[in-house]
């Protein structure tokens, strides 16, 4: 029955998401249309090939994070507010089930719709991202680190009626500051390490490391961007964790 | 099938009880209806039957499965339509509403493929099953939540205001169906309504809520009969009615309403009517309506059965 709940809460989800697909599509060429059109200025005219690379895995990111966060958080508001949410309630399956369908669904979503994004840009600009089984690990690392993120989000939305503000305000600083524009080398020490606070930058420095420097996870291990990597997204699997619960419990006892 | 004992919510440090001991038994088969003005703690009873919020003290048996401590197989009792919410996705066709639906109260896919397909069919939607819901009427929308509710084929349902909105020919649909589910499928049915009229048609039997405390839970007709003490007649008489009574006259016909403490009083206003030279038309006894049964409990507690 687990397995059957999960299937139909992911299927639900992505037939959600698709059922007015123009929506996405025209969301998707403007943000690819950004990405192109902020690097030409920063190239001073053109787009520097030296820079593309790491920006785009950095904007993948952050197209990523936007989407899956979009899929989990909005929907969930808007799920409270048409009832809909309440129905899935009252299912005997688990409280977490439909939440972990959820998740996948983002996930699903926002992955699929970060690489058709990134696509465009590899294409127009003759982007070429070397592949490295170093960089396998830390790639689902950044995956987790975007999922928690975003659980942490939806657990804050089943009580707080902001989150869409404080959503927006988090996307926008990770799209500002986890390397999107620049890689994280340019920016000053002091704005480094808040960048690295955000969700998405630590993992983007260390599929940087591994993809385009040539380091191995053993080095990347010892020089402590990966320890920082999985214990920032441990932190905030358990944050997430903690905070569903919590408001869990509380939507149970003051929903009126 | 329903049990509900001493149920308790309690909002907030300000001590707002807005369920207050409350105790329910409802049998299978019983179309039950749950009535009050709003604020008097209806909406918030039936989420805490329906698991949606933890009462503060108190206990829910639902098919004889606690919610709080059955959690799983008490979800499994029941389907549910509330109130002010659209209950399914607008986004998503009926089909694939209640195969979604179904599958989340535990019916595998081909089990609700079959379900879905004989409630649409008989709710006269099967030909539009594939367009989104949200291109539908409200009538047509309120159907698919109540299919949805319905797709596990639950011993018990929860409708709240089901036939809020709706028209006089979907009303007769949902009455129809809430009557069949209860005498033909056994189904136990706990609606709650503003439209007494709805209520009266329906219901077994009748509870009804007053600043979160019940103040009646009779057999309907019980409740009705509970209130005859106040029975009043309607005398029509021909023309204008004699000086002295307080008459409505339409159409040349004028019509008396007494209330009398004894029914042989009547006698006396009729032989009080011939005496004036009355041309007697009709005499009838009115009895209470559940409106009047209702706005006599919720306006004077004096009155709780």
């Amino acid at each position: 029955m687990l397995a059957d709940v999960l299937a139909a809460e992911i299927g639900k989800g992505l037939r959600v998401q698709l059922a007015h697909p123009v929506g996405h599509v025209i969301t998707l060429l403007i943000s690819t249309m950004m990405y192109l059109g902020l690097q030409f200025v920063l190239g001073q005219g053109e787009l520097r090939q030296d820079l593309l690379p790491q920006t785009l895995v950095a904007i993948g990111g952050y197209w990523f994070l936007q989407y899956a966060g979009l899929v989990l958080v909005a929907d969930l508001i808007e799920e409270k507010r048409a009832g809909t949410f309440a129905q899935t309630r009252m299912s005997p399956a688990p409280a977490w089930l439909p939440m972990l369908g959820r998740l996948i669904t983002a996930s699903i979503f926002g992955l699929g719709v970060a690489a058709a994004a990134a696509l465009v840009p590899v294409l127009v600009a003759g982007i070429a991202i070397p592949l490295r089984w170093a960089a396998l690990l830390p790639a689902l690392l950044l995956g987790a680190n975007v999922l928690a993120f975003t659980f942490l989000l939806a657990a804050l939305a089943l009580v707080s009626p902001m989150i869409g503000a404080l959503q927006s305000l988090f996307t926008s600083l990770v799209l500002l500051l986890n390397g999107s524009f620049l890689p994280l080398a340019f920016y000053p020490d002091w704005l480094a390490a808040l960048a690295r606070v955000l969700p998405t930058t630590l993992g983007i420095e260390v599929i940087t490391r591994t993809l385009f420097e040539g380091g191995t996870l053993a080095q990347v291990w010892h020089d402590g961007s990966l320890p920082w990597l999985v214990a920032h997204t441990l932190a905030l699997i358990v944050a997430g964790g903690l905070l569903f619960s919590r408001n869990h419990r509380r939507v149970l006892r003051e929903s009126s | 099938m329903i049990r509900v004992e001493a149920l308790t919510k309690v909002y907030g440090s300000a001590e707002t009880r807005a369920v207050d001991e409350v105790s329910l038994d409802v049998p299978a088969g019983t179309v039950f209806g749950f009535l009050g003005p709003n604020g008097a703690g209806k909406t918030t009873t039936i989420k805490m039957l329906a698991g949606l919020l933890t009462p503060t003290s108190g206990r829910v048996r639902l098919g004889g499965f606690d919610v709080a401590t059955q959690r799983s197989a008490a979800m499994a009792q029941f389907g549910a339509v509330l109130e002010g919410s659209r209950n399914v996705y607008w986004s998503l066709s009926a089909w694939q509403n209640l195969l979604y639906f179904g599958r989340l109260k535990g019916l595998r896919k081909a089990q609700a493929k079959v379900r879905a397909q004989h409630l649409l069919t008989g709710l006269e939607l099967w030909d539009r099953r594939d367009d989104e819901v949200g291109g539908f009427s409200r009538g047509m929308q309120q159907k698919v939540a109540i299919a949805a509710a319905l797709i596990a084929d639950p011993p018990i349902v929860l409708l709240d205001e089901p036939t809020l909105g709706l028209d006089v020919e979907t009303t007769r649909t949902v009455k129809t169906w809430i009557t069949a589910l209860a005498r033909e499928s056994g189904t136990t049915v706990l609606l709650t309504t503003h439209q007494l009229d709805v209520a009266q048609e329906l219901c077994d039997r009748v509870a009804v809520m007053r600043r979160g405390r019940l103040v009646a839970d009779l057999p309907t007709r019980e409740l009705l009969a509970s209130f005859r003490e106040r029975d009043r007649y309607e005398i029509r008489v021909e023309g204008a009615a004699p000086p002295g009574f307080d008459a409505v006259t339409h159409d040349g016909v004028s019509t008396i309403s007494v209330r009398v403490g004894d029914p042989r009083e009547v006698y006396d206003v009729v032989e009080r009517l011939r005496a004036q030279g009355a041309v007697l038309e009709s005499l009838t006894q009115v009895q209470p309506d559940l409106e009047d049964v209702f706005l006599a409990l919720v306006n004077e507690p004096s009155h709780a059965c």
